[in-house]
């Protein structure tokens, strides 16, 4: 069903961030330049398999990048937000905010 | 699912985190103990390792800092790189404290070998010269709050300044102070050791599921 008129700027969000674990996600990789798998957990308070879930997401859809090695002789998972994941997030708040200033009082 | 509302609070609380381990305040502690010690042995011994004292801590405390947050707070909040932006704000909260301190140690030199000086001069650097450190390690102390975003350093500044000023009119000499202080920050430092590890328990297999 096509949305009114007054609805389409939401059609320009992007869902893959808006979900809000992916959101929550993105805004901690977003403040940060890396981090690891156990610090996002800690700081999204998401379960191991939830938090591998969307990460996977994001990765596949090239928002994220990780990268393996080995620190202290353990192996080690740096994550963080590529360009084009930087980006989209930036687009991500100019469209919600964009959207949500048109809404009447 | 704890909500955000700012990004800015997001990066607070990343940051926070991290430095929530005590292990600064603990070393901290350590650094005006060790230079308190230092300046008792000078005059034991008569040989001034006051003088010299902070340059060895620096190169002995720095290293083990590092580590003990490698080994400590890492296995159990994980690692996270914040970054240039804080740094940099840091960096150059060091280099004007150096700016201002070669100004001070100038001005100091200056009144002091000056022939034919004003009294003045020697009655505010030498007569009040506890209350002037109790100021100085307070204002540090605001400006690294400020700059690294932790509060808790304000009150080791204010109770600094509190303690020399106290000092000043009871006639407590300068090392038993940093002593005092020192001790009060490291029990601080514990503290809250204690409760991060409490709160982030060490779990076996963090590094496999990062690594998955």
């Amino acid at each position: 069903m096509p949305l009114p008129p007054s609805d389409e700027g939401i059609q320009n969000i992007d869902r893959l961030i808006h979900e809000p674990s992916r959101l929550i996600i993105m805004m901690h990789l977003y403040v940060v330049q890396s981090a690891d798998f156990q610090f996002l957990q800690h700081q999204t308070e998401m379960t191991p398999g939830n938090l591998s879930s969307h990460l996977r997401k994001l990765e596949d859809a090239g928002y994220i990048e990780v990268t393996k090695d080995f620190v202290d002789r353990t192996p080690h998972t740096a994550l963080k937000l590529t360009k084009k994941g930087r980006e989209a997030f930036k687009q991500y708040r100019r469209d919600v905010k964009r959207f949500i200033d048109k809404l009447p009082e | 699912m704890t909500k955000q509302n700012t990004l800015r609070e997001v990066e607070k609380k990343a940051y926070m985190s991290y430095h929530q381990d005590g292990l600064l305040d603990i070393f901290i502690g350590l650094y005006a103990i060790a230079f308190g010690l230092g300046i008792v042995a000078d005059k034991v011994l008569d040989f001034s390792f006051g003088i010299i004292m902070p340059g060895i801590l620096i190169a002995i405390v720095l290293p083990i800092w590092l580590q003990a947050k490698r080994k400590i707070t890492m296995p159990r909040i994980g690692y996270v790189n914040f970054g240039t932006r804080g740094s940099n704000k840091l960096f150059a909260l060091l280099l004007g404290l150096s700016v201002a301190g070669l100004g001070v140690f100038f001005l100091f030199t200056m009144a002091t070998f000056q022939d034919g000086r004003p009294e003045w001069i020697e009655t505010i650097l030498f007569q009040y010269g506890m209350i002037w450190i109790g100021l100085g390690a307070a204002v540090i102390g605001s400006l690294f709050a400020y700059t690294m975003g932790l509060k808790r350093l304000h009150g080791y500044g204010l109770l600094t300044l509190a303690l020399f000023i106290s000092g000043y009119f009871l006639s407590v000499p300068f090392e038993y102070l940093l002593l005092v202080i020192g001790s009060v920050i490291i029990a601080s430092g514990t503290v809250l050791l204690v409760q991060f590890t409490r709160r982030y328990p060490l779990q076996k297999g963090a590094i496999a599921i990062a690594s998955q």
